[in-house]
């Protein structure tokens, strides 16, 4: 079976920056995947070429077999994103924002699924505030539910915890553990190493653009490794490298 | 409070620098004063064909409605708290992390924009006067009189602006009953005095007779204008957040019929819930345009039969292509990043509400043909406006895509525009003017509107959509 997303020497250039160099990864269907660096490492701008916002400056990337750079609104149509620091329209409620989602992607029942999320996500009594009313966690529970509303095959999700309260967080960990074992697959972007060790099955360590690491979490653990001491030492010999 | 002005000019020149380069965006006011440089030959000739004092009222009109403008564009009520304080980080937000006063950060804010516009527009614009004052033979002294007033005229509309934005956020009420009086005491002084009120009009009375003192309670009708309007000023409580019931699903469903209706239905309630729709409308589209028509009717006897509502008519359609710019402002590209929908798609959606909102430009532009006894000229008027506004607005989808509030200070953008939408202009007024049935001839500005739309598209689509 085909890996749901293959990179391919992917490089990306920003001015006289390169923000990611070279980097190639596979990820397989039912993974729950997990992209780790500290800030600047180039994980947004991972996600960015996956999901086609911006154009790689070399290499390819295929997502879900389609060619992100070629066709990246297929790929969108595809997918599930929440993309870093972006917030909902402002001057659309909760559950318009929801359902102009719901338009645009031509979700059946998309408000019926909403109510769903409102309910699960605990924010009902937010659905008919404007987003630019909406607290920064509120934003971001919302951002999760049009990244997950149509169950798409395959989420690429950017530090989408960082704004959660602990039991939201436990909720939404536990939301993604079950998603992944339907078969589908989650591409996870955080600095967060305790939450990536406890939900992901695999990792990639990105640090200056380029990949240090990657592999399944299991082996790490099977080594005696902890995901943050190992995390720490690579980063630390890659910044004295 | 120097600290916090001085950081946001530094802001502001960034944000636009950093966008098309420091260079080009240099060169923006060297355009300005080039374009006034150049105008000041015509002078002579365009004071021939004028009745004495009615170009330097005319001058002053254009500069009071610059102000408003400028003013009508960055500070309307809630708008100003949602567009320029709530989508990005700007020093104007620092009120929530440092030890300062909303007001006086809204008021370095206001008193930052006044300099930075008007060293931007109004000083290289006087600055060309000046420096052609020698070979039009105009002497030094007038033209930094005129610089002067000119400024007077420029503040004066930015301070009226200001005000009755920041009324209108705080009563609607109150704002129109503002407005009423000030037209019924306008309208009252003509009918019993036969007086044009333009004439007391401050920075005109320094003009046409200078002095000290009159220039001091110009400025202290200013200092009062901007006082007023910032103690009015009232920015939106975090915790007063109102409820809306889903009103997106039946709009969109009732805009079925249109391609990217949902796109259509996001626009138009970004427009109406702002305050932009009317707020817009008022302070950026009827107010200009009626000073507009109030001072071109002054040229009437120079012009043919259908020469005025022509004018007026044109002029609406390029100030009726600036909607395009009322529906950009809004969001950046990241709400739809997470969507399949690419740059193109967007565009097409801003159209086809830019699409909607020309039925004010319109009903605008029929109600003048009516009031002004032309109602013979009132179709070829409507397809003149709503060609020129089509023609204008694809110009700027071509240059600027998703982002012509921004790029409209890129020199190379601004002079691209300015050359384009001036040789339409040109064409048809001369065809206007020369024959009435010759204004039907815009329609024909439909096939370089389409290039331009089919190229902006497919242009800014490959571009990296970083945001808008």
């Amino acid at each position: 079976m085909p890996p749901v997303i293959r990179a391919t020497d992917l490089v990306k250039d920003y001015g006289d920056l390169r923000a990611v160099d070279s980097v190639s990864l596979d990820v397989e269907e039912g993974a729950l995947f997990g992209l780790l660096g500290p800030n600047g490492s180039g994980k947004t701008t991972m996600i960015k070429m996956l999901t086609g916002q911006v154009k790689p400056t070399a290499g390819s990337a295929a997502v879900l077999g389609i060619d992100a750079v070629a066709d990246p609104v297929l790929v969108r149509r595809m997918i599930g994103i929440i993309p870093e620091q972006e917030t909902p329209p402002s001057f659309l409620s909760a559950m318009e924002y929801l359902a102009f989602v719901g338009a645009v992607r031509n979700i059946p029942d998309c408000e019926g699924k909403a109510d769903w999320w409102f309910d699960f996500l605990d924010f009902a009594d937010k659905k008919d505030v404007l987003c630019k009313d909406l607290s920064r966690g509120t934003r971001q529970k919302l951002m999760f539910a049009q990244a997950f509303i149509h169950e798409p095959a395959l989420a690429l999700i950017d530090e989408p915890l960082i704004n959660f309260d602990p039991v939201m967080q436990d909720l939404v960990k536990e939301y993604m553990a079950e998603y992944v074992q339907k078969g589908r697959t989650i591409f996870l972007s955080t600095h967060i190493l305790e939450v990536a060790e406890e939900i992901c099955s695999d990792i990639a360590i990105l640090h200056k653009g380029k990949l240090l690491h990657f592999g399944p979490v299991a082996e790490l653990i099977e080594q005696g490794e902890d995901l943050p001491s190992f995390f720490l030492s690579l980063v630390r010999k890659g910044d004295h490298a | 409070m120097l600290d916090l002005f001085l950081a946001m000019m530094k802001e502001e020149w960034r944000i636009h620098s950093t966008i098309f380069g420091s260079l080009s965006f240099a060169l923006f006011p060297v355009m300005i004063c080039g374009i006034a440089f150049m105008a000041s030959f015509l002078i002579p000739i365009i004071q021939a064909s004028l009745p004495p004092g009615y170009l330097t009222l005319i001058t002053h009109g254009s500069y009071l409605m610059l102000g408003v403008m400028v003013g009508g564009f960055g500070l309307l009520g809630s708008e100003v708290m949602n567009r320029r304080f709530g989508q990005v980080s700007l020093l104007a937000y620092s009120a929530r992390s440092l030890p300062i006063r909303e007001t006086t950060i809204f008021l370095t804010f206001v008193v930052k924009d006044t300099v930075y516009y008007f060293l931007l527009w109004v000083l290289p614009f006087g600055f060309g006067y000046i420096l052609a004052s020698p070979f039009t033979g105009v002497p030094l002294l007038s033209a930094l009189l005129l610089l002067t007033t000119l400024s007077l005229s420029f503040l004066f509309g930015l301070s009226g602006i200001f005000l009755l934005s920041s009324v209108y956020a705080r009563s609607t009420t109150v704002f129109w009953l503002l407005l009423i009086i000030l037209f019924t005491g306008i309208g009252g002084t003509v009918l019993v005095t036969a007086i044009n009120p333009a004439l007391f009009f401050p920075p005109l009375l320094i003009y046409n007779s200078p002095s000290v003192a009159s220039f001091l309670l110009a400025v202290l009708i200013l200092v009062l204008l901007f006082s007023i309007a910032t103690l009015l000023f009232d920015p939106i409580s975090p915790g007063s957040a109102k409820r809306y019931p889903n009103a997106f699903t039946p709009l969109s469903g009732r805009l079925s019929f249109l391609p990217d209706s949902p796109l259509v239905a996001k626009d138009l309630l970004d427009l109406f819930r702002s305050g932009s729709l009317i707020g817009q409308t008022i302070f950026s589209f009827i107010l200009p345009l009626v000073v507009i028509w109030f001072f071109l009717s002054l040229l009437e006897g120079f012009l043919p039969p259908q020469g005025l509502i022509f004018l007026v008519a044109i002029t609406t359609g390029i100030i009726a292509s600036t909607m395009y710019t009322w529906v950009t402002m809004f969001d950046t590209f990241g709400p739809y990043a997470c969507l399949p929908i690419d740059v193109s798609t967007i565009i097409a959606g801003k159209l086809t509400t830019c699409g909607i909102l020309q039925m004010i430009p319109a009903i605008f532009i029929a109600t003048v043909a009516i009031l002004s006894g032309d109602v013979i000229y009132l179709i070829p008027s409507v397809v003149l406006s709503l060609s020129v506004s089509f023609y204008a607005t694809a110009v700027m989808v071509w240059l600027s895509g998703l982002s012509p509030n921004v790029l409209v200070y890129d020199v190379k953008v601004l002079a691209a525009y300015l050359f384009l939408v001036g040789i339409a202009i040109a064409l048809l007024t001369a065809a206007g003017y020369s024959n009435p049935d010759y204004a039907y001839l815009a329609v024909l500005l439909a096939i370089p509107s389409w290039c331009f739309i089919r190229r902006g598209r497919a242009w800014w689509n490959a571009s990296e959509p970083e945001g808008f």
